[in-house]
């Protein structure tokens, strides 16, 4: 799982970048926007929402039939007895994967994503190579990221266009019963939720 | 409005696992135009339809051009355009100042910060679907065929198709007028569910299914 943070090689600011800086500084000298305001953004973004959230969901809904339940039913209050919520998320739908079933998630139109449960999404997610294949490919976008699925798991894809945000809740590896719930999410990565991925026991989670 | 922006199904893109695709941002930058577009909203110093429709009317060479954040400055300078916050000219004007050396104005309100969090706290969910709605679950219908020259969320890909209704999601105002300032009342959403032979014809791949959620206005009875 990769968070967001810069290459630390220096480069010449692009004339977006510079763009960019400009009008924050045009809204600053107005009065208009500012500088805390957008440092309180960009860090809840970077420090308090992200799938770090989601994969807390995740982990209680397979140690807890009954949230797992109250999840699958009705989310919104399921995500908020954790204490989370949130633009993004108004409206939050969750799928659990079966045996027979797996879910992935894109939005063709745009790229909607619920952050209040995985944050702001990552470059693939948001390119036009994921926007077009993920409905009328899924399987070829599935192998991309490692992913082989048995011939009969039928793939659903929801397409996150409208106003519903959905949430894959993945199915529990073998290999981890008597985890705790804390370690257990940490084994839920943001792309088992997004259902580009599952999640695995690896070696270095074991370590 | 059937831009490069509905690409569901498009070809020639590449791959999708790719160098670089992992991270959320690139630059510093991009946060911070996230925080602006954010910060428009909530102060209100943006006119016109949102982010979102205002950056579907990209020049579409410039769309597929730009990074998901050019987009968003796109739309932010756009709406505060729209709303006279920002004259034309103003930002290269700014970009001149600051390219000679000039410090960069500085501007802080905590309450404002109190502000935009509060705002990305609060959630704003669909209403209620009513009781008896014009399509129930397990009924066919069909995607319109239609071309709308404005915002829509009912993509290319799916008009025409058949597929089964699954849920009533609620009730909310159909974007494609709501965006526009028209004051139209909420009307059902469905969770409708479509084979990928409606939507796409015989593939290699082994059947799957799309789901998509559809305001009432977007279907007809199959």
């Amino acid at each position: 799982m990769t968070e967001a943070h810069d290459h630390h090689h220096p480069r010449p600011a692009s004339e977006v970048e510079l763009r960019a800086r400009a009008l924050e500084a045009l809204l600053a000298e107005r009065g208009l926007v500012s500088a805390d305001a957008i440092d309180a953004v960009v860090e809840l973004y970077e420090n308090d929402v992200g799938p770090q959230n989601g994969a807390k969901v995740v982990a209680r809904a397979w140690v807890d039939d009954g949230y797992r339940e109250r999840l699958l039913r009705d989310a919104n209050p399921a995500i908020a007895e954790l204490g989370f919520g949130g633009t993004e998320g108004d409206n939050m739908v969750v799928v659990a994967n079966t045996p027979a079933v797996h879910n992935m998630i894109v939005c063709t139109l745009c790229s909607c994503y619920p952050w209040p449960v995985l944050g702001l999404p990552p470059t693939w997610y948001k390119s036009p190579p994921y926007r077009a294949r993920a409905v009328s490919e899924p399987r070829a976008v599935l192998r991309e990221f490692g992913l082989e699925l048995a011939e009969d798991v039928e793939i659903r894809v929801w397409d996150s266009s409208a106003e519903v945000r959905y949430l894959v809740l993945p199915m529990r590896p073998t290999g981890t019963d008597g985890w705790s719930e804390e370690r257990l999410a940490g084994i839920v990565t943001r792309d088992s939720m997004i259902g580009t991925a599952v999640p695995v026991v690896s070696d270095r989670v074991l370590a | 409005m059937d831009g490069v922006h509905d690409m569901g199904g498009m070809h020639g893109f590449g791959p999708v696992v790719a160098p670089d695709g992992d991270a959320v941002y690139h630059g510093r930058w991009e946060p911070r135009v996230f925080a602006i577009q954010m910060l428009v909203g909530v102060e209100g110093l943006g006119a016109g339809p949102g982010g979102r429709p205002t950056r579907e009317e990209m020049d579409p060479a410039h769309y597929l051009a730009a990074s998901y954040y050019e987009r968003w400055l796109y739309s932010a300078e756009q709406r505060l355009l729209r709303k006279g916050t920002i004259a034309p000219g103003d930002v290269e004007a700014m970009m001149e100042r600051l390219a000679a050396g000039e410090p960069a104005p500085a501007h802080r309100d905590a309450a404002m910060a109190e502000r935009g969090l509060a705002a990305l706290r609060t959630e704003h969910p669909m209403k209620p679907a009513p009781p008896e709605t014009r399509f129930a679950v397990g009924e066919r219908v069909r995607a319109k065929r239609m071309h709308p020259p404005g915002h829509t969320r009912c993509p290319r890909y799916v008009r025409g198709a058949t597929g089964t209704v699954e849920a009533v999601r609620g009730a909310d105002r159909l974007p494609d007028r709501a965006v526009y300032g028209e004051n139209v009342e909420p009307e059902p959403v469905y969770s409708v569910v479509f084979a990928s032979a409606a939507l796409w014809g015989p593939s290699e791949e082994p059947s799957w299914t799309v789901r998509l959620d559809m305001w009432e206005s977007y279907l007809e009875p199959a």
